[in-house]
């Protein structure tokens, strides 16, 4: 059997556990959502996710070897995602990846969650080859890359405020929609017109991106109307808030293409799976649906192309929150 | 039977291994090491991971962060050998390292941990008279011993829930993943700003 990867996630509010093979294949893929828990608050609660982690860290894992049709013995290196994210979260995959891998005498693999988003697209069964543009917008990172080799990437732009798809949940929140937002508008924008309104995206220097005036843009259209009105004016002011966000992120990957030279190009993240975003980039390569949010097999995947530590040099490793320059 | 146990619930994250009663060695150090620690116990006691027949993990109350990596490390460790564990509570253990004490853990924002209580104010307890111990007595040593309590040097041993008595005050084996942490006091609802 070729070499197998487990890989475990545990940064924001999905707890996942993966197996993937070294050429890519993933043999499974369990992703546990604590959406529904932090529905209620309009976004993720640090410490409400974190004590959702441990409960559900070891089931999923043994979840994931089952679905794999695996025991541990065949697993041959444990991935785990070391930042960026909650650190409180971070540290319960962390530990219990640490755990296992100490327990059985593995190397571990620290992975970085945004290098993990991007190793989507390296996974069986038509993983794409560098160089290319990559877009990845998540609830927590929104960045231009330049990528010209599986084991990293260069950063040509990020965002300056918001997130691309905290801009859609602060814009879901604003509208009076559910948690998380970007599902919500996505569906709500279908039945709306996205030039009813002419939201306006900043201007900013060079590659770089930002939201926050675009959020507030919203927010005054919305202030001026009735419950009534707004009601009646939802889906248009979803659809045309949506079109500013997707042609902010579609105009910069334009923009970032010219500057590489890499023709071909990616979208990752969890924004990804946004539909108008999709249809407004028809020749670019997207993350399959289910491994646009966060996940595992992504992190097993990034695994592949990234160092291993052999036991027992990761026994003092710690988490990082924020993403490294 | 050979037991690795330890408690990351407090500042000083202890670590023990046991053959049965006779302790083997104890370690001390922070949450974010702790295997380290256990790494290093095995190899003076010449042991493998696969040698730990059962775990003891202490559940806190603490600091909840570091609670977790304790209890994450506990069910990574049971799911990776197959072992059966016990949950011990922090307080329990620094009780029984000091008899007749009252165990005081430091709840941050000017709150302890003492047993049957959650989290009150140092100001509110009745300990005169009374010997108080942990990182909560010592923190509020002033507090405390103005009110009438008596608390041992800072170094004194009695202050660590050392992981050795935890061990000790198991009855029985469970399943690793069905022990609970002890976090004593409700999450912040505050929503995370990226």
């Amino acid at each position: 059997m070729s070499t197998l990867i487990l890989g475990i996630e545990t940064s924001c509010d999905e707890t996942a556990a993966a197996v993937v093979e070294a050429d890519g294949v993933v043999q499974s893929s369990v992703v546990s959502s604590q959406a529904d828990l932090h529905a209620r608050y309009g976004g993720v609660v640090p410490e409400i996710a974190s004590r959702r982690h441990l409960e559900l860290v070891a089931p999923v894992v043994r979840a994931a070897l089952e679905d794999a049709g695996v025991a541990l013995d065949d697993v041959d290196r444990v991935g785990v995602t070391q930042g960026p994210g909650l650190v409180g979260a971070l540290l319960v995959g962390l530990s219990a990846a640490k755990a296992i891998a100490w327990a059985r005498g593995l190397p571990l693999v620290p992975v970085d969650h945004l290098r993990g988003h991007v190793a989507t697209l390296y996974l069986a069964p038509d993983p794409l080859d560098p160089p290319f543009t990559c877009l990845l917008a998540s609830g927590g990172h929104t960045l231009l890359l330049s990528v010209r080799e599986r084991e990293g990437y260069e950063v040509l732009g990020s965002t300056l405020d918001d997130a691309a798809g905290e801009a859609f949940d602060k814009g879901a929140r604003l509208l009076g929609l559910g948690y998380p937002g970007g599902a919500e508008i996505d569906r709500l924008a279908r039945d709306g017109d996205p030039e009813a309104y002419s939201f306006p995206v900043a201007r900013v220097a060079g590659l770089d991106l930002s939201f926050s005036g675009l959020k507030t843009a919203l927010l005054h259209a919305v202030r001026g109307l009735t419950e009534t009105d707004l009601a009646a004016r939802r889906a248009d002011l979803a659809a045309s808030y949506q079109r500013a966000i997707v042609r902010a992120l579609a105009g910069r990957l334009r923009a970032a293409v010219e500057r590489t030279g890499h023709e071909t190009v990616a979208v990752v993240g969890g924004v990804a799976a946004n539909s108008e975003l999709r249809a407004a980039l028809p020749d670019a390569r997207f993350a399959p649906l289910e491994l646009c949010t966060d996940n595992a097999a992504m992190i097993a995947s990034a695994a592949r192309f990234a160092r291993a530590v052999e036991p027992p040099g990761y026994l003092a490793l710690d988490a990082y929150p924020s993403a490294p320059l | 039977m050979l037991v690795l146990a330890f408690d990351t619930a407090t500042d000083v994250a202890t670590s023990a291994l046991l053959e049965d009663a006779e302790v083997l060695g104890e370690r001390a150090s922070v949450a974010k090491t702790l295997l380290e620690d256990v790494d290093a116990l095995l190899r003076q006691a010449s042991a493998r991971p696969a040698d730990i027949e059962a775990l003891v993990v202490g559940t806190g109350p603490g600091s909840f962060t570091s609670t977790r990596i304790g209890l994450a490390v506990a069910r990574g460790l049971a799911l990776a050998l197959d072992v059966a564990g016990a949950g011990v509570s922090t307080l329990d253990a620094l009780a029984a390292g000091a008899e007749g004490a009252l165990p005081v853990i430091d709840a941050r924002r000017r709150e302890v941990f003492v047993p049957g209580a959650g989290a009150v104010a140092p100001e509110d307890l009745d300990v005169a008279g009374r010997l108080c111990v942990g990182d909560g007595a010592l923190r509020y040593r002033d507090v405390l011993e103005a009110k009438g309590a008596a608390i041992p040097p800072d170094d004194d041993i009695r202050h660590l829930p050392r992981a050795s008595l935890h061990a000790r005050l198991v009855t029985a084996y469970g399943r690793v993943d069905e022990i609970e942490p002890i976090y004593a006091r409700a999450p912040d609802a505050r929503r995370w700003r990226g």
